[in-house]
């Protein structure tokens, strides 16, 4: 009776959201640009638009590069997806999608395979890897209760210090002018799917593999829903016999595992060497993403779609205009605060469970009439 | 007898919930000033919803409340305080880590410089106020570091320096030891003498011949009049108050009862408050039988089904099914054993509200060879359980996927049983499996537990339902003060009286017929 | 290595860096205490710090006065504060992603922010001069005294005012009605609002104040410590603050205490880095290490407590 409705209000706010969001971003690029207008074409119709000579055409590069763009931010999206539907806010991805990426590139150059079986081999690797450190934050708040938001945003210093730290004492090729690794061998290179400089790599169809092998683990095994009904109600699970602590676990080194791919995919999709020097920020569009899909994989790719299309509109405004592209942050800020209030527009909302209440009412007491005549 | 003085006066009140169930029906209740008036009544007779419209904690569906001659709208706690009345509540509402003196000025603190605490003051008024009325605190100490007893004065002290004249105390001696409850009598009575009146909910009936002056008697949702304590016998107190207006009428066939299944032996616990919950409590369930457990609210009931559990530990004691102890073993190992659990809280431990019936009804069984294929769940074994479990158990509902928390209470108790109930179990616990549910479910819920049992499940039924406890169980234990107080192997010759003077804790078998429940060897 | 070491560490030069460091660790610790102590957690404390930095050094170069931009600093925390405060009590949003939301407006939103208001990008360098920066204080007669006067005296005025609060804090929580009413709404808001407290009033009150602090703690990093604002500023603070707070057990002494350990790791790490042969990197990990084995050893501690009290209960049932 009201989960239809429900649900298409519920759509309906976070449109809204979304929509106030915009509006928010909206404000202060006409508050700091002196060409308002052309900024905000850029941002909304900028990525997949251009404009040659005054004739607007389909940009498929521009396409493309939003496509790649959103490599990384799926298997974080996914990682916060998991982690967050057992009801723990571990926000570790950043530092392991670092982690992930250097070991991938490290077991690009230093081992050394024939096939293409190498980039398996490498980016498997960083999935261990990325795997076993969550496994911190994990049994640090099962164990012993710790915070694992503290312990988690402490982990994402510690991983990016400890690459840089190698990086540059270990690994470094002293030959190039700026910090990075040796060029890992070509079979550890995941190709790319399309011609052009899109870096659109053949990570991408990974990546949706993996939004249907997340969804059907979330929504068709046991393992899955064990995670689901502990993030649910605890108590309920611990009740209905299931092992709690040990499912926490999992959902973690599952989260720590889909980063370190992430990391890994994104560094020998589209680089030839590493070279981050900071934390690249999935980690954070992760959490984004996965309260837009509200923690379901499936609404994932269109999530990351569009945070990648507005990122990929905030650097066209950066380039093309005079907004700085870090009005992202200030969107993403306001996507989190109005998406995720549950009193937003909860006026309404109250309205239509009267209304539909009453509507009910109204039907049982016509057919009890109807029945007793 | 003098007929002076009414100081409140309660007229035709009625208290309809939203969800139609009536907790009080045309209830007359008055107190005269300066007397010690007890409300008695078992648990769901509608005492406490009465003292909760007294408080301004709800309103009345009909019916008007008059306070010192005034007709007054009592429409939240801090008009009531205006009026003068002071409720002092069974789960206190203390701040822990605050002095005594600091809970007893909270929201009227009293300053110097203006900015700061007086809190020399706070510490005069709070002897003051402690001398004056003879409840002996200490105003320095942590509320944490208290005993149950000062904790219970520091909220009366509360009340009276807000100005209550009329102090409402609900069930005050639940969580006191005899002699903390001897103290607050002396206090109770020094303050009557002061000019005082306090109305003293409780169910306790050697508490009530002790210090109150009449009493009034609820029983389901209705008053069933008011008496001169001294003119009342206990008995008569019993007749009133434990009683069943109509007799439920449950179908079932002898019960032949074969193995022990539950044995529990000498079980013990004394809780954080040095109360003796239970007693050195023994007892055994049989296949193919009922145990019911009886008893008012508050007697150890619920540290007994939280112990079976594995919810909380026991201080010594055993329990064991099919041989196997329970005690302190992880929940899916005690359901490996074939146990069942009707939880009491089922919001809480009953079901995932935000998750579909569904995914609620197979939580108990999600691992099994029969739903997995593989490492992926059978979707059409899964879809067919649920089904198989909505219909076998009637629920109402759009859809196996719709979430369990748009049902009405009775159909979300559906789900709780129908999974509770379908997994084959040996020893079923049923804890107030009907609480709060419409007829139609709990007729269903009922039935559904008897059939169980006689194919051959054993059942441990524990309800604050007098029908329900009587009607349902084939026999049943009563539960009081933490032991048990009586055995019935044959429910159908057993009469409200007899039950009554039982849960009261009038009467006590001997420890040879209460030993008869334990059928081992 | 070990030598040079030891040789830096028990200099009075030393231990000034340490308190200097602590400063605007304890700022957000306090913040993060206050929060906490009316049962909201704060955790958008480095997002707070860095917008709050930035419009210390707006506010200052438009005013050429550094204490308005102090107090535009702290002004701009407490409307943070209250900001979150109304999308976690008011729109239900959960406090804990309406604090991640502030911490993304506090990376990214800072560098459109400064671009927005003075066409900058990156950080303040050019607006910065040294009369706009917080000064620093010789406390007259401390100052002579040998050691201890290395140490204490020469800090920044918010240096010593961090110090201070911690004292103002405990003030206002123990001694005030206020305070009173926030750790009564944070413990047990029913006892609250029984006796009339708005439990909604008090826990705006306390994010304001915590938002302040944070301010405070902001202002204190780009006026004074780093001489400017720049985008990688706080590096973290703000949540070793939420650790230095869950350590010093909810108390105002205990959280200064925790923050003064960080403030020691940090000031080792700084230290260390500058010896020879030893990676920056590694000594960066230093008080990000310490804090989580900090909270592993509070954590174990407590459990320990909790074990301890049953077992004692269960062994005085025995002896019964």
């Amino acid at each position: 009776m009201k989960n239809k409705r429900m649900f298409g209000f519920e759509l309906v706010r976070g449109a809204a959201a979304i929509l106030v969001a915009l509006a928010v971003g909206t404000v202060f690029i006409f508050l700091s640009s002196d060409e308002p207008m052309t900024a905000l074409r850029y941002l909304l119709i900028g990525p997949i638009v251009s404009l040659k000579n005054g004739v607007a055409s389909f940009n498929t590069q521009g396409f493309y590069t939003i496509l790649a763009a959103m490599i990384p931010t799926i298997f974080t999206g996914l990682a916060v997806c998991v982690m967050f539907s057992s009801n723990q806010f571990n926000l570790a991805g950043e530092g392991i999608v670092m982690v992930g990426g250097f070991v991938a590139a490290l077991c690009g150059i230093y081992i050394h395979m024939n096939t293409s079986w190498h980039a398996v081999v490498c980016i498997a690797a960083a999935a261990v890897i990325g795997g076993i450190i969550m496994l911190v934050p994990a049994l640090l708040k099962v164990k012993l209760g710790a915070s694992e938001m503290v312990t988690s945003l402490m982990l994402n210093y510690i991983c990016m210090y400890l690459v840089l730290h190698f990086l540059n004492y270990n690994f470094a090729d002293r030959s190039k002018g700026s910090t990075q690794t040796y060029a890992f061998a070509d079979t550890a290179k995941i190709g790319s799917m399309v011609p052009g400089g899109s870096k659109l790599s053949w990570g991408f169809v990974v990546a949706l593999v993996f939004v249907v092998i997340v969804a059907l683990f979330m929504y068709r095994t046991r393992w899955g829903y064990a995670i689901r009904m502990i993030g649910i109600n605890q108590a309920f699970s611990k009740y209905s016999g299931m092992k709690v602590g040990g499912t926490i676990v999992l959902a973690q080194v599952i989260g720590g595992v889909l980063s370190g791919m992430g990391g890994g995919i994104e560094v020998l999709g589209r680089y030839s060497t590493f070279l981050w020097k900071e934390l690249p920020g999935y980690g954070w569009t992760g959490i984004t993403i996965a309260i837009l899909a509200k923690n379901n994989p499936w609404l994932v790719p269109l999530a990351a779609f569009f945070i990648a299309y507005l990122n990929k509109g905030c650097t066209l405004m950066a380039t093309y205009s005079d907004v700085p592209s870090e009005m992202i942050d200030i969107i993403q800020a306001a996507i989190f605060l109005f998406f995720a209030a549950e009193q937003f527009l909860s006026g309404y909302r109250q309205k239509i469970v009267v209304r539909a209440a009453r509507a009910d009412l109204a039907k049982e007491a016509a057919e009890a009439k109807g029945g007793a005549e | 007898m003098e007929q002076n003085d009414i100081i409140v006066q309660m007229k035709g009140i009625t208290k309809v919930y939203p969800n139609g169930i009536a907790a009080n029906q045309s209830v007359d209740f008055s107190v005269r000033r300066g007397e010690i008036h007890a409300l008695m009544g078992e648990n769901g007779a509608g005492k406490s919803t009465l003292m909760k419209m007294l408080f301004g904690l709800e309103q009345p569906t009909e019916g008007e409340i008059i306070v010192n001659g005034q007709k007054v709208s009592l429409t939240s706690p801090t008009v009531a305080i205006a009026h003068g009345i002071g409720m002092v509540h069974q789960h206190f509402m203390l701040v822990p880590s605050l002095t005594v003196a600091e809970n007893i000025v909270l929201g009227m603190v009293p300053k110097k410089s203006g900015l700061f605490i007086d809190y020399k003051k706070a510490l005069e008024i709070t002897r003051e106020y402690s001398e004056k009325f003879n409840l002996a605190v200490n105003p320095d100490a942590k509320v944490m570091d208290i005993p149950v007893g000062m904790k219970q004065k520091v909220e009366i002290l509360k009340a009276l320096i807000r100005g209550a004249k009329i102090l409402i105390l609900d069930e005050p001696t639940a969580v006191l030891t005899t002699q903390e409850t001897a103290e607050l009598f002396k206090e109770l009575i020094h303050l009557k003498e002061q000019g005082y009146t306090i109305v003293f909910i409780s169910h306790k009936l050697n508490e009530i011949k002790q210090i109150t002056d009449r009493l009034t008697i609820m029983r389901g949702g209705k008053s069933m009049g008011v008496y001169e304590t001294a003119s009342i016998t206990e008995q008569e107190i019993s007749r009133l108050m434990v009683g069943r207006d109509v007799v439920l009428d449950v179908e079932k066939d002898e019960p032949h009862p074969t193995d022990v299944v539950l044995s529990v032996k000498n079980l013990q616990y004394t809780n954080e408050w040095n109360k003796r919950m239970l007693d050195d409590v023994s007892f055994s369930v049989r296949k193919g039988e009922i145990l019911g457990v009886a008893g008012v609210e508050g007697n150890g009931q619920r540290e007994l089904v939280d112990m079976l559990f594995n919810l909380n530990r026991p201080d010594g004691g055993s329990a064991t099914v099919n041989g196997i102890n329970i005690i302190g073993m992880p929940q899916y190992r005690i359901r490996d054993l074939g146990v069942s659990l009707v939880p009491e809280d089922r919001m809480t431990y009953g079901i995932a509200e935000a998750a579909s019936i569904e995914e609620n009804v197979i939580s108990d069984r999600f691992t099994q060879k029969r739903f997995n294929k593989g490492p992926m769940f059978n979707m059409k074994a899964i879809h067919a359980e649920s089904d198989r479990l909505i219909e076998d158990y009637t629920v109402l509902c759009k859809s196996r996927k719709q979430k369990v928390k748009m049902l009405s209470g009775g159909n979300i108790q559906k789900v709780v049983v129908a999974r509770e109930f379908s997994s084959n179990p040996t020893l079923i616990i049923a804890d107030q499996p009907t609480r709060g549910i419409d007829v139609g479910a709990t007729e269903f819920i009922r039935k559904k537990l008897v059939d169980l049992s006689r194919a051959g499940a054993a059942v441990l039924l524990v309800s604050a339902d007098l029908n329900e406890v009587m009607e349902l169980s084939d026999s049943l234990i009563v539960l009081y003060g933490g032991k048990i107080a009586a055995y019935f192997e044959d429910t159908s010759q057993l009469d409200d009286i007899v039950m009554g003077e039982y849960m009261l804790g009038l009467k006590r078998q001997s420890d040879e017929e209460i030993g008869r429940v334990c059928h081992e060897e | 290595m070990w030598s040079q070491l030891f040789d830096t560490i028990f200099k009075a030069e030393f231990l000034f860096s340490v308190i200097r460091i602590t400063a605007p660790i304890l700022f957000a610790a306090l913040g993060a205490l206050i929060a906490e102590k009316a049962g909201v957690i704060n955790i958008g404390l480095e997002g707070i710090m860095m917008i709050s930095a930035l419009f210390g050094v707006l506010f200052s170069y438009w005013t050429q006065s550094w204490l308005v931009g102090v107090i535009g600093a702290l002004v701009v925390g407490i409307l943070l504060g209250l900001m979150m405060g109304f999308f976690s009590l008011k729109l239900k949003t959960d406090i804990i992603l309406a604090g991640i939301a502030v911490n993304m407006m506090g990376s990214g939103g800072t560098i459109f922010l400064l671009y927005m208001f003075t066409g900058m990008r990156g950080n303040t360098g050019a607006l910065v001069s040294p009369n706009i920066l917080i000064p620093t204080v010789n406390i007259p007669l401390i100052k002579d005294i040998p050691v201890v006067g290395e140490i204490l005296s020469g800090h920044s005025v918010l240096t010593y005012v961090a110090f201070i609060a911690v004292y103002l804090i405990w003030l206002l929580l123990y001694r005030t009605p206020v305070g009173l009413n926030i750790r009564a709404v944070g413990e047990n808001p029913n006892a609250a609002s029984s006796v009339g407290v708005s439990v909604l009033k008090m826990k705006y009150i306390a994010i304001s104040i915590s938002g302040a602090l944070a301010g405070l703690g902001g202002a204190f990093m780009s006026m004074y410590y780093s001489q400017g604002w720049n985008s990688g500023m706080v590096a973290g603070r703000g949540f070793i603050a939420l650790a230095a707070e869950a350590m010093g057990r909810c108390e105002p002494v205990g959280t200064m205490l925790s923050s003064l350990l960080f403030g020691l790791a940090q000031a080792l790490r700084t230290k260390v880095s500058g010896l020879q042969g030893v990676s920056s990197y590694l000594v960066s990990l230093i008080p990000y290490v310490v804090t989580i084995l900090g909270l592993v050893v509070y954590a174990a501690s407590t459990l320990k407590k909790v074990k301890k009290i049953k077992v004692q209960k269960a062994q005085s049932e025995v002896q019964k």
